[in-house]
């Protein structure tokens, strides 16, 4: 137990402070909940893909839900832009506005974004935000924006009590999917609400003046734990790069580079050096990017202090206009939220692997791999769209192995269970299995990616699959291996399989962006996910923990040999003298 | 005539016996032993030795235990194996691919239940219309019963995506498996809970294959002792969904008893709700390092049929919506990095414990709070010598740097763990879409009167009961229980293209079943009481609620008031509703009670019945107490001399033979007539 240093300047006493700090999350865990269970849409219900957060009347975010972390520093642009079209002088209670704008705090498209401010007693108290990732609002892979789908500046969606139905007949006509739009607005004003009505109830407890000094001091709070913990970093400049694979409309890879500067508690995060704006759709508006860099360095430097603003406040950012960093209209963004978040996140740990290199943990698989695709009934023709988002691993940390197959730290959605693809879509799940020897190897390995084959009853199509790591496999740290590559094949109804996405067993390379790629009934798209970094040399792993993981058909008796230095005789027994004999030679 | 109630905890065996042809005060025992966690039949016996039972006069035994929790906890378990279709060997491991904690670099999740070297695949496919896509490739699948034979895997899970549609599979693979290992325990997930989503359904198969060999030898174990201690009773288990099942049944269902030990509790309330006709009940029990909360409506407790037992463990059996959180007389209070004011979840549990225990514990305990605040007796009431000095130098600790007094801080801790607590009670009425402030807060445990007052004002609570055998509320609750089961079947259909005569068919076979296993246990089906809920969602949704559906034959009118009691329900759960939707079926269920041999809760209400004339005061001492920032000098009453209707006003303490409850200013207790304190909790603006 240490107590702060310094003495903070409090109004509150410590018990209602310590009330109030619960109470700023469980107002946004109250809207998740509710968002989940009346939301019509899978990706919604079933993969949790969605965040809905409570801001204080200058826009700072209280608390948040933990579901995707990049939505979140992405919603204080979207919320200002709302503002600033719908000034609350105007605004009624209850009244929210709607928008999906990458460039004004939107994510990639499909995630659509509701804001409404809160009042008590006449008075601005809070602002309720959920953002959730809607299964289709139109669009493609393209070179413009106004390829991408519907794209919603601020608009009104509920005033004064009313809808807007003429808006959402046009959102309607602009999706593959009409019939989730009115269930999914219906839910998401149902969590809003739900955010409101426990903010109001903080409000009536303990005074609309108490509940904001709670929410500055809460403010404060984060801050103090985010600069301690900077504090304790050395001093110094530390750099990482890492890159998608391509942008989809050329075949050079596109870098991020980043540049940590580490000075007292503080932190500046220079990514000047990355590559410029590209034609394909793997750019990161400004809102998305600045989400990245936070959501990655809160990782190591408050974990447990309450996720908010207060962390934003000791980091500096510098994001030149022009790089694929920080594009301006009519730059395409479709891949933003998962490739290029990802790459943000594997760069800033490999920068914090010099910074800290005994706490840093190596990059995961760095890919939420977010598909959407078609698949047509084969008796009626009814043709229905669904998405799935299958994990790799994790990368190995300093105290034990990665995760296997979890969902990058972007966000935390939840695959699509194969029972309930194959009830409610004309496919069949073959599998969804972890891969042998897709782990990166290391004293502590990374997670094992996972094998997933979505056969289609009739016609299909990936629609859209923005993701990479098909060139190189996640890399490792302090001595760690990389991982696997992912890759995407077709198999065919006789059972042959194809490349065509990432390397092929000959060493040719295919582009890793998927739009509109067709299957006929029979074949089945296969995606294999890559695993995690590995963390520290695999010489130095406990022999019994590889000797498990053999036989467990994690890693092959091959890689146990070769990799880790570890001999297992066709028993599944291990040899410790020629294991130790193995592992002197090759140090 | 004897009725027993038992219920083995980490800690301690509660007994509660209830004796019909004794009379008055006699009619009802309790007993505490320590539990023996090597062989917990032995502190059930000691339990009946202690409480002075003559075995061979038992009616009736009625038992919750924490076996298969914690064997399922600590994984210890006679080595299980799965088999499971090509492709999807590790749905036990993947879950769903979430991680607990957002933010935390270093997690790991809970182990597998079933490791991969003993999770076999074999080729064989079924579609989600009940169709062969694959057949099983019987060779295969022989190959695996003899890998499982060699390895001497002998408790087995068969679990095959879809099997929910249709077992044949999978009763296939059994019998392929018992050629070669005729003794093999085998559970399929098509028996186990056909319901659809394969984690959930995995799990509950799994956990049941573990735990098939631990609660079978438990069970038969404990028989045998009361057998040879002359006892010819009937044994009843509690069960998970707050009924209970013969031994025979635990046997096969062990997955039903994971929450056997504290659903006991959940019946105590049900007992109180009959007999003092309060219908809408919160129950709180508080350990000593866990606080638990349940919600009862017309005296019935909630069920959730999706129950996360770890980490993405989704067990799909009824169960009994308990939220349990760490927070008890053993939580830590400490200082973040943030320079706030913490208490839990870490515990000092009972070695060290609170610091005024004496047995070096350093770190301030919420314990160690309310003994400073003079809450609590120093002596335990003779047992012990708690130690104040160690208790207020424990919390100066974390008063210091704050700028508190040790009072202000000891009492700030209190209601930083009272307002933990208060989330419970939040997550259970308000999280489901009921308002707390309905309901009547019904205090368990021997810490449950401590914190009652503060955790009822907090959620807005204004009544609070705590009644006179807190302290084993979930033995108490064992003798109260009906044998009940829970029996489901997938049935996916519209409302709108479902044939109700199928309907009917399906639901009529249930019923059959549920009366059978009823039989099977000792309710004549006379008695039997049949009931039947559908789990229902609309068309494209993936949560289901639990919808009510008439009896007897159903035609085109019952579906519509199906699709309207549905609508009503999910508005009052989710807090939306709307007719554009098409209704769907997913599950029927069929619960089947019948009555067990419990004794008439006009005799048992009689038995607490007051019969004392109230010759001198309740009141034992005098005791410097702190509340809201003000030394007071408060009465300690006795619970056991309290007289009907003696109405007592904060602040002051009751103690109980177990326990004590707290009665801060402003709050005004009255025993009723059954020794129940109930106590008026009045609203006062916090902070």
């Amino acid at each position: 137990v240490t107590a702060t240093t310094t003495k903070p300047e409090r109004q509150l006493d410590p018990i209602t402070f310590e009330v109030l700090r619960r109470s700023f999350e469980y107002a946004p865990e109250r809207m998740s909940q509710v968002l989940q269970k009346a939301s019509f849409s899978p990706i919604i219900y079933d993969m949790v893909d969605y965040s809905n957060a409570i801001f204080d009347p200058e826009i700072e975010l209280i608390g948040q839900t933990a579901n995707c972390p990049v939505h979140i520093a992405a919603m204080h642009f979207s919320a200002r832009a709302s503002l600033e079209r719908f000034p609350l002088a105007g605004l009624e209670p209850d009244d929210i506005v709607i928008l999906n704008d990458p460039y004004r705090g939107g994510t990639h498209t499909p995630d659509v974004t509701l804001t409404m401010p809160i009042f008590y007693r006449d008075d601005l108290l809070a602002i309720a935000v959920s953002r959730a990732h809607w299964t289709d609002v139109g669009g493609n892979l393209d070179t413009h924006i106004g390829g991408e789908g519907l794209r919603l500046p601020p608009l009104m969606l509920y005033r004064a009590g009313e809808l807007n139905d003429e808006l959402i007949e046009i959102i309607k006509n602009c999706t593959r999917t009409p019939q989730y739009v009115e269930g999914d607005i219906q839910a998401q004003i149902g969590a809003l609400r739900a955010g409101r009505d426990e903010m109001l109830r903080l409000a009536h407890k303990y005074g609309a003046d108490v509940v904001k000094e709670g929410m500055r001091e809460v403010l404060d709070y984060t801050q103090r734990m985010t600069a301690a913990a900077i504090d304790r970093m050395p001093d110094g400049e530390y750099e990482g790069v890492d890159y998608v694979d391509s942008d989809g409309f050329s075949d050079d890879p596109v870098h991020v580079r980043v540049k940590l500067l580490v000075r007292g508690d503080r932190i500046t995060v220079d990514l000047s050096a990355s590559d410029p704006v590209t034609v394909g759709p793997i750019n990161s508006p400004y809102g998305n990017t600045a989400s990245a860099i936070y959501y990655s360095l809160k990782f190591f430097l408050s974990p447990d202090a309450p996720p908010n603003a207060g962390l934003y406040r000791q980091i500096d950012l510098t994001i030149p206009e022009g790089t694929w960093l920080n594009p301006s209209w009519p730059a395409p963004t479709f891949g933003c939220t998962t490739a290029s978040s990802s790459k943000i996140t594997a760069a800033i740990w490999k920068a914090l692997a010099q910074a800290i290199p005994d706490r840093v943990i190596a990059p995961t698989c760095s890919e939420c791999n977010w598909f959407l695709a078609s698949a047509s009934d084969p008796v009626t023709g009814e043709l229905h769209v669904l998405s799935d988002l299958p994990a790799g691993g994790w990368g190995g940390t300093p105290f034990n192995d990665g995760m296997h197959v979890t969902m990058d730290p972007l966000g935390n959605c939840q695959n699509l269970p194969a029972e309930t693809a194959e009830m409610l879509f004309p496919v069949r799940y073959n599998s969804y299995q972890m891969i042998t020897d897709s782990a990166g190897p290391g004293k502590h390995r990374g997670g094992c990616g996972v094998r997933l084959e979505v056969e289609f009853l009739g016609r299909g199509q990936i629609i859209t699959m923005e993701t990479s790591r098909t060139r190189e496999g996640s890399p490792g740290v302090n001595g760690g291996g990389n991982a696997s590559r992912q890759r995407q094949l077709r198999k065919l109804a006789e059972g042959d399989v194809q490349t065509i996405g990432g390397l092929d067993d000959d060493g040719n390379w295919y582009p890793q962006m998927l739009g509109n790629v067709g299957f006929n009934p029979g074949e089945a798209f296969v995606f294999e996910s890559g695993g995690g970094g590995g963390w520290g040399n695999p010489f130095e792993r406990d022999p019994n923990l590889v000797l498990e993981d053999v036989r467990n058909e994690l890693v092959s008796r091959e890689r146990a040999a070769d990799i880790y230095g570890v001999v297992i005789n066709e028993a599944l027994q291990l040899d410790a003298d020629a294991t130790a004999n193995r592992r002197r030679q090759r140090s | 005539m004897i009725h027993l109630g038992i219920d083995i905890g980490g800690t301690f065996t509660d007994l509660f016996a209830w004796d019909a042809e004794a009379s008055g005060s006699a009619r009802v025992r309790e007993v505490k032993v320590l539990t023996t966690p090597q062989d917990p039949s032995l502190a059930v016996m000691q339990a009946i030795q202690s409480a002075h039972i003559d075995a061979s006069q038992i009616r009736s035994v009625v038992h919750g235990t924490t076996i298969a929790t914690n064997a399922l906890i600590e994984r210890r378990y006679p080595e299980p194996a799965l088999v499971t279709t090509r492709g999807f060997r590790d749905v036990l491991e993947i879950g769903r691919q979430r991680r607990r904690h957002l933010y935390d670099p270093y997690q790991v999740k809970p182990p597998p239940l079933i490791r991969r070297s003993r999770r076999f695949t074999v080729a064989e496919k079924l579609g989600a219309d009940g169709a062969t896509v694959v057949p099983l490739d019987r060779g295969e699948a022989r190959h695996v019963a003899e890998q499982l034979a060699e390895l001497e895997l002998r408790n087995v899970a068969v679990a095959f995506i879809n099997a929910y549609r249709d077992g044949r599979h999978e009763r296939e693979m059994r019998d392929a498996i018992l050629e070669v290992i005729p003794d093999a325990q085998i559970a399929l997930s098509s028996e186990t809970r056909p319901k659809v989503r394969e984690l959930g359904r995995f799990t509950t198969t799994a956990l049941r294959a573990a735990l098939l060999p631990v609660v079978g030898d438990y069970l038969s174990r404990l028989e045998e002792k009361l057998a040879q201690a002359g006892c010819s009773a009937p044994l009843f288990i509690v069960k998970s969904n707050g009924g209970m099942m013969s031994a025979d049944s635990a046997k096969e269902r062990p997955e039903e008893l994971i929450a056997s030990g504290p659903a006991g509790g959940v019946a105590a309330g049900s007992y109180l709700s009959a007999l003092l006709d309060a219908h809408s009940l919160i129950v709180t029990d508080v350990g000593g390092t866990s606080f638990e909360a349940s919600l009862l409506e017309d005296g019935v407790g909630l069920v959730a049929d999706e129950t996360e037992i770890e980490w993405e463990r989704p067990v799909v059996t009824p169960m009994l919506d308990i939220r349990s959180i760490g927070a008890g007389g053993g939580s830590i209070a400490w200082i973040d990095d943030g320079g706030s004011l913490r208490v839990g979840p870490q515990s000092a549990g009972a070695d060290p414990g609170p610091a005024c225990y004496g047995r070096g514990g350093t770190q301030p305990t919420v314990t160690d709070a309310n003994l400073v605040l003079g809450r609590i007796d120093p002596t335990l009431g003779g047992k012990f010598r708690l130690d104040l000095d160690a208790a207020a130098d424990a919390i100066r600790t974390v008063a210091e740097p704050l700028g508190l007094s040790v009072l202000e801080c000891a009492e700030g801790i209190t209601e930083i763990v009272s307002e933990n607590m208060a989330m419970a009670i939040r997550s259970v009425s308000v999280d489901r879409g009921r308002d707390p402030r309905d309901h009547l807060m019904v205090a368990f445990g021997g810490a449950g009167g401590l914190h009652a007052c503060q955790i009822a004002r907090s959620v807005g609570i204004d009544r609070v009961l705590v009644p006179p055998f807190a302290g084993v509320a979930c033995a108490f609750g064992a003798t109260t229980m009906d044998v009940r089961h829970d029996l489901e079947t997938t049935f996916y259909a519209a409302v709108d293209a479902a044939d109700p005569a199928e309907l009917t068919r399906s639901y009529t076979a249930l019923e059959a079943d549920v009366k059978a296993l009823l039989e099977a246990d000792g309710v004549p089906a006379a008695d039997a009481a049949v009931e039947r809920t559908a789990q229902m969602r609309y068309v494209g949704q993936s949560y289901e609620v639990t919808t009510p559906v008439p009896a007897g034959a159903l035609g085109h009118a019952d579906l519509a008031e199906i699709a309207d009691a549905f609508n009503a329900v999910h508005e009052r759960e989710y807090g939306v509703a709307s007719t554009a939707f098409p209704v769907a079926f997913v599950t029927l269920r069929v619960t089947g009670t019948g009555r067990g041999h419990k004794p008439a809760p006009e005799d048992l209400a009689a038995a607490m019945r007051i019969d004392g004339n109230g010759a001198g005061s309740s009141v034992k001492e005098r005791r410097r107490t702190y509340f809201a920032g003000h030394h007071h000098e408060v009465d300690v009453h006795d619970v056991e001399r309290l007289v009907a209707d003696q109405r007592i006003a904060g602040p002051a303490i009751i103690e109980q033979p177990d326990g004590v409850i707290v009665l801060p200013p402003d709050a005004v207790a009255i025993a009723d007539p059954y020794r129940n304190v109930m106590i008026t909790a009045s609203e006062e603006k916090a902070a």
